[in-house]
């Protein structure tokens, strides 16, 4: 049993500000299937990435096939037989099966390649995998799940020694997902040594040999599977100290009015008949791993992605929101987890970002009324504490903490009484972090309803009233403040229906 | 150089705008030393008539680039106007203002089409404004039965429109058009900064989403700045038969180009976002007196061809190069 394959020691790798990977250890047998668990940031990814030569490490060695190797492109490590078969897939919908497996080395014959050598040797290779597809199908007229296999297909035949499954079943039906097991049990007989990164604590449970769990860059432990439990597992994940006392019991009365109703929300393939309610002036907490559908169920809320179906109460009225246009007329705001993209227009002035939802009230006659404008700007700033020289500052110039404020200032300005705080404190730094805290507790003091969706369970317990804990789409755990801990809100994270 | 840029004066104007007045005043003395003829007010005027029509087909572009769109369907539009409305004038014998108005609406007429296809059905502006030109052409054709339209001359009845362009009687003449030109300029700069439209089209040239996540109906805002471009597309077509009196059918290609060009020279950012109606002006300028010079120097026609098309690109290279300094 102990034929390690690949051995990571004490690997390191910092970015500016962030110790991404602190001397992490890791390695893995021939023949065994090796989960990597931790909580979205704790550098499995980073890992992985240091492994297949995306990321140079600082320090540390790899040793594979007991040789030092640093492989410095993906290039590299595909060729000595290190892959990883990525969550996004890698292929090109409009070729055949047979000609994405062996794109960039073709069969030829003379100048041109040989088709029908190439289709022989992908249905030879399908054979030994059990894998029943046909090689001359275009990409795109397969399903997701067969898709994955002919990626996986693609990588036996590199000759890998190590495969790298990066989340593979987050699309998967469970008829799906058996075939792949299947195919993972069989690879694992034939002396490949298997990394298997998955949230999906039942999975680990049914397909692992061993358990490594990540946390914040740091490597806790290594257990074997058959002598662990999830319990154990979650506790490995999260068990960090807490700075940050949580909120003991929520601050909202019982018969507080409810704002906001949302009733079986159905959109796209990430929001699952979600039905919740908020109450005025409470903060309520979206928990989940990443991928679980929460910002997706907040842009459907907000109008600015379709609704498949569902109803949304606001004050007990039913409304149609069908664009954002809608939702801003209804009352909501909605702050972005990507502030750049959608929360602010980066090479505009503070004013005119701070205007942005309500210009209409600082025109007069054909003409915007800049000194309006201006004072509004200046109110917020310094209601809100905005660090910038002038209203007439161009918000890209502004630090992360002061951009998350002109968008806040936004919503004030419409007077928003439902707000949607999307991962609030994202790429700001700790000072201003409570600032934003401070701030969203003062909103709510004043009967502003707020929903916070944020990956960071600690944040998520020292601001929220109420929780509700989202999976894969649908919501899986609704938490009182005073019940909720680290463990039940990850319990609830990691459930599968 | 740095002392020159800090300047009070110099940094309200903007540094970059100044160069090109510099590199317009230069490009005539250069041309009077070679053509001496340049020094004529004669010559000065014909080069102003031809910055008229451009002038107002530049405007206009400027609010399409603003939102990061792009329209190659200006030039032949233009001509499918001065085309529709010139044969309903000279062959069907309706009134002339009500040709005029009938060539405004034309061209606002496709400057919505455009901007509907754009903003609502989320074409690419390159493939909406590349249907259309080819549209255009077609139908200017097919209105005119294939045979170029000549408006009345000055001398004719119902010859007074070209007044507009140009004020003679006898003794003295007035660039009426230069004047129309820059009040119509004045206008758009006033709405492009100081009205709301300005303001949201100039902003979801920038960032779209973010405009449309803070709940304003960006779909609108983007249609209305290709139905101002149309708009001033029209009244670039009277301005061009103000001019030079013939269109003929199937053409007009150029003037795209020559109109993206001096947009481009005068700042607009091709990325959308940023956008200078002062400087579409001066670029305008530029391109015109370059096309009078080259003639009054002797080339062909072909090298001012080459020539804006070297500017084009330089100028959107030095775009792109700015945005990357800063990114």
């Amino acid at each position: 049993m102990n034929d390690v394959i690949l051995d990571m020691r004490q690997i390191d790798k910092s970015f500016p500000g962030v110790h991404a990977l602190d001397h992490v250890d890791f390695n893995v047998r021939r023949g065994e299937v090796h989960a990597l668990m931790g909580e979205n940031g704790a550098g499995k990814s980073t890992l992985m990435k240091v492994l297949t030569g995306i990321y140079k490490k600082d320090s540390g060695t790899i040793i594979f096939e007991g040789k030092e190797r640093e492989f410095t492109t993906p290039k590299e490590a595909q060729d000595a037989g290190v892959i990883i078969v990525h969550q996004e897939l890698n292929m090109i919908n409009h070729l055949t099966v047979a000609q994405n497996i062996f794109i960039g080395r073709e069969p030829k014959k003379g100048l041109f390649i040989d088709d029908e050598k190439m289709n022989k040797e992908a249905a030879k290779l399908f054979e030994r995998l059990n894998i029943d597809i046909n090689p001359k199908e275009r990409m795109m007229n397969l399903t997701v799940g067969k898709q994955q296999m002919c990626e996986i297909a693609k990588a036996v035949s590199h000759d890998a020694k190590v495969i790298v499954f990066d989340e593979p079943t987050a699309a998967l039906t469970d008829g799906e997902i058996r075939e792949l097991f299947a195919i993972i049990r069989d690879l694992r007989s034939k002396g490949m040594g298997i990394v298997y990164i998955s949230h999906r604590m039942n999975e680990i449970e049914e397909i692992s040999d061993r358990v490594t769990v990540m946390r914040d860059g740091a490597y806790v432990g290594t257990v074997n599977t058959v002598d662990t439990n999830k319990d154990e597992i979650i506790h490995m994940m999260v068990g960090r100290v807490i700075y940050e006392d949580p909120k003991a019991e929520s601050n909202v009365p019982k018969d507080a009015p409810v704002v906001l109703k949302v009733e079986n929300l159905n959109a796209g393939r990430m929001v699952k008949d979600v039905s919740f309610e908020l109450r005025k002036g409470e903060i309520l907490g979206f928990s989940g791993l990443m991928g679980a559908g929460r910002t997706e169920t907040a842009r459907a809320i907000f109008g600015a992605d379709p609704k498949d179906s569902g109803y949304i109460y606001i004050n007990g009225r039913k409304v149609d929101i069908k664009s954002p246009e809608d939702a801003v007329a209804n009352g909501i705001g909605y702050l972005s987890e990507d502030r750049r993209r959608y929360g602010i227009v980066v090479d505009k002035t503070v004013a005119e970002n701070v205007t942005m939802a309500t210009l209409e009230n600082f025109v007069s006659g054909s003409f915007i009324d800049e000194e309006a404008e201006r004072k509004e700007a200046e109110k917020y700033i310094e209601q809100l504490d905005i660090r910038t020289p002038s209203p007439h500052q161009k918000v890209a110039n502004l630090s992360g903490g002061n951009q998350q404020k002109v968008v806040i200032a936004k919503w004030l300005a419409r007077n928003c009484e439902i707000l949607i705080f999307d991962e609030p404190t994202r790429g700001i730094d700790v000072g201003a972090k409570n600032e934003i805290y401070q701030l969203m507790n003062e909103l709510v003091a004043q009967g502003k309803s707020i929903i916070m969706i944020s990956s960071e369970i600690t944040e998520i317990l020292r601001m929220s009233d109420r929780i509700m804990v989202m999976c894969e789409g649908s919501i899986t755990g609704e938490l009182d403040i005073c019940e909720a801990t680290q463990e039940s809100i990850m319990h609830a994270a990691t459930l599968r229906e | 150089m740095e002392k020159i840029k800090n300047i009070a004066l110099v940094k309200k104007i903007g540094f970059n705008k100044l160069v090109l007045v510099f590199v317009l005043i230069l490009m005539y003395f250069v041309f009077a030393l070679f053509s001496p003829t340049f020094i004529s007010y004669d010559r000065i005027l014909s080069a102003l008539s031809y910055s008229y029509f451009l002038g107002f087909l530049a405007l206009g572009v400027t609010f399409v680039i603003a939102t990061g769109g792009i329209d190659f369907s200006i030039g032949p539009v233009m001509f499918a106007s001065a085309l529709i409305s010139g044969y309903l004038l000279t062959r069907s014998g309706w009134p002339l203002v009500l040709c005029l108005v009938i060539s405004v609406l034309v061209g606002l007429i496709f400057g919505a089409i455009n901007g509907y296809l754009v903003a609502y059905w989320d074409v690419a502006p390159f493939i909406t404004s590349m249907g259309l030109m080819q549209i255009a052409k077609g139908a200017g054709s097919v209105f005119t039965h294939t045979q170029s339209v000549s408006w009345p001359q000055s001398s004719e009845a119902n010859g007074w429109y070209r007044n507009l362009v140009r004020y003679s009687n006898g003794s003295i003449s007035i660039p009426v058009g230069l004047i129309t030109l820059l009040v119509v300029a004045f206008i758009c700069a006033i709405i492009l900064n100081k009205t709301k439209i300005g303001r949201y089209i100039l902003c979801l040239g920038s960032n779209k989403e973010a405009v449309r996540l803070s709940g304003v109906n960006v779909r609108k805002w983007q249609m209305l700045a290709y139905v101002i471009s149309g708009t001033l597309v029209g009244i670039a077509a009277i301005f061009f038969v103000g001019a030079y009196t013939t269109v003929q059918p199937g053409l007009g290609d150029q003037y795209n180009n020559e109109a993206i060009a001096a947009v481009v020279m005068g700042g607009t950012s091709m990325s959308g976002g940023v956008a200078s109606i002062g400087g579409t002006i001066i670029g305008v300028m530029i391109i015109s007196l370059l096309q009078e010079g080259i003639l009054a120097l002797g080339f062909t026609k072909d090298f001012q061809l080459i020539i804006t098309g070297l500017i084009v690109l330089t100028a959107v290279y030095l775009d792109v190069f700015s945005n990357q300094k800063k990114n």
